[in-house]
């Protein structure tokens, strides 16, 4: 449900901007380089970059999951046109209280709506970075605004995508998960 | 130093302070700054003050930022104030969408301060 929204306005913001669903399949075909969109490499590149650049830390990826902590924050951000799936940053609330004091120069105690606000940011420019790789996602696949959630213990299912890429990072002494998940591509 | 009256608008708060702490570090000591969340309250700010520049994200609910950048044009308001797009956007197409709507700058996030400075201090030394 959650997915089809943001999926739903991301395909809403490609019309916008000049491109119907139409247009899209007849002159645009990602199938000929869907190795290109789920090179690995893609995301990590686009995750070292929005953090560097934004944050002015370096992340890198590893191997071992992710620390569990209760309580999460989670941004989705939607693509719509030529590929439609979405873009998920998930992290524990101490790494989001950490990626917002980066981001702001402030110091947090809890998630609040600044926090989620930071988290939606970031979840955004990952989104945007990650697509901007491969000019033909570049051009016709738009972002949704993001959607934040924050909780304890819930899970995101998503059924069965065309593919889908599941990173974690670490920055300082936090991590952090990044999905992308392709449910369609034209 | 003459003051820099600037209209940031972008539905993230956050991005918004990043905006003039970038804006800041470029070298605009002297900002003066109005904050809009939607291109609709970026409208009605710029019905009620003159400003120097307008820095605007794209992707936002309500009003985007090629909407609110028409609307400006189309009911003259900011006449001869550079706007510059803030974006995650990359894309040819939408850089030459973002001109054709009226922005004189075109900046990718995530951006650096540098980035900031060389595409925004020529607009706002030039107007």
């Amino acid at each position: 449900m959650l997915l089809n929204g943001v999926r739903t306005a991301a395909l809403a913001r490609s019309q916008r901007a000049g491109k119907d669903e139409t247009e899209c399949v007849m002159t645009v075909s990602l199938r000929e380089s869907v190795q290109l969109v789920s090179d690995p490499r893609n995301l990590d590149a686009s995750v070292e970059e929005v953090f560097q650049l934004m944050l002015g830390v370096d992340c890198k990826r590893e191997c071992s999951p992710p620390v569990h902590e209760a309580e999460s924050v989670t941004a989705v951000v939607g693509f719509g046109g030529v590929l439609s799936g979405a873009c998920v940053f998930r992290s524990g609330a101490r790494a989001a209280l950490r990626v917002a004091a980066l981001m702001t120069g402030m110091e947090f105690n809890g998630i609040d709506d600044t926090v989620m606000d930071a988290i939606g940011e970031i979840g955004n420019m990952l989104a945007g970075a990650w697509k901007g790789k491969v000019p033909n996602l570049a051009a016709n696949c738009g972002l949704s605004v993001p959607a934040v959630i924050s909780g304890r213990d819930y899970n995101l299912h998503v059924q069965a995508p065309e593919f889908q890429l599941h990173h974690v990072y670490r920055f300082e002494d936090a991590s952090f998960e990044v999905t992308i998940i392709c449910d369609g591509l034209q | 130093m003459r003051e820099i009256r600037t209209l940031i608008v972008d539905d993230s708060s956050v991005m918004r302070k990043i905006v003039e702490r970038s804006l800041r570090q470029a070298g605009l000591d002297s900002l003066v700054v109005f904050e809009a969340g939607s291109g609709t309250d970026g409208l009605d700010v710029l019905r009620a003050e003159a400003v120097d520049l307008i820095v605007s994200d794209i992707n936002m609910p309500s009003m985007d930022g090629l909407e609110f950048l028409r609307q400006i044009r189309a009911q003259n308001l900011a006449p001869g104030v550079p706007v510059v797009m803030i974006t995650t956007e990359s894309s040819e197409e939408h850089v030459k969408q973002a001109i054709l709507s009226g922005a004189q700058g075109y900046i990718r996030k995530p951006f650096t301060a540098e980035q900031v400075k060389e595409r925004v201090l020529p607009l706002v030394n030039a107007a």
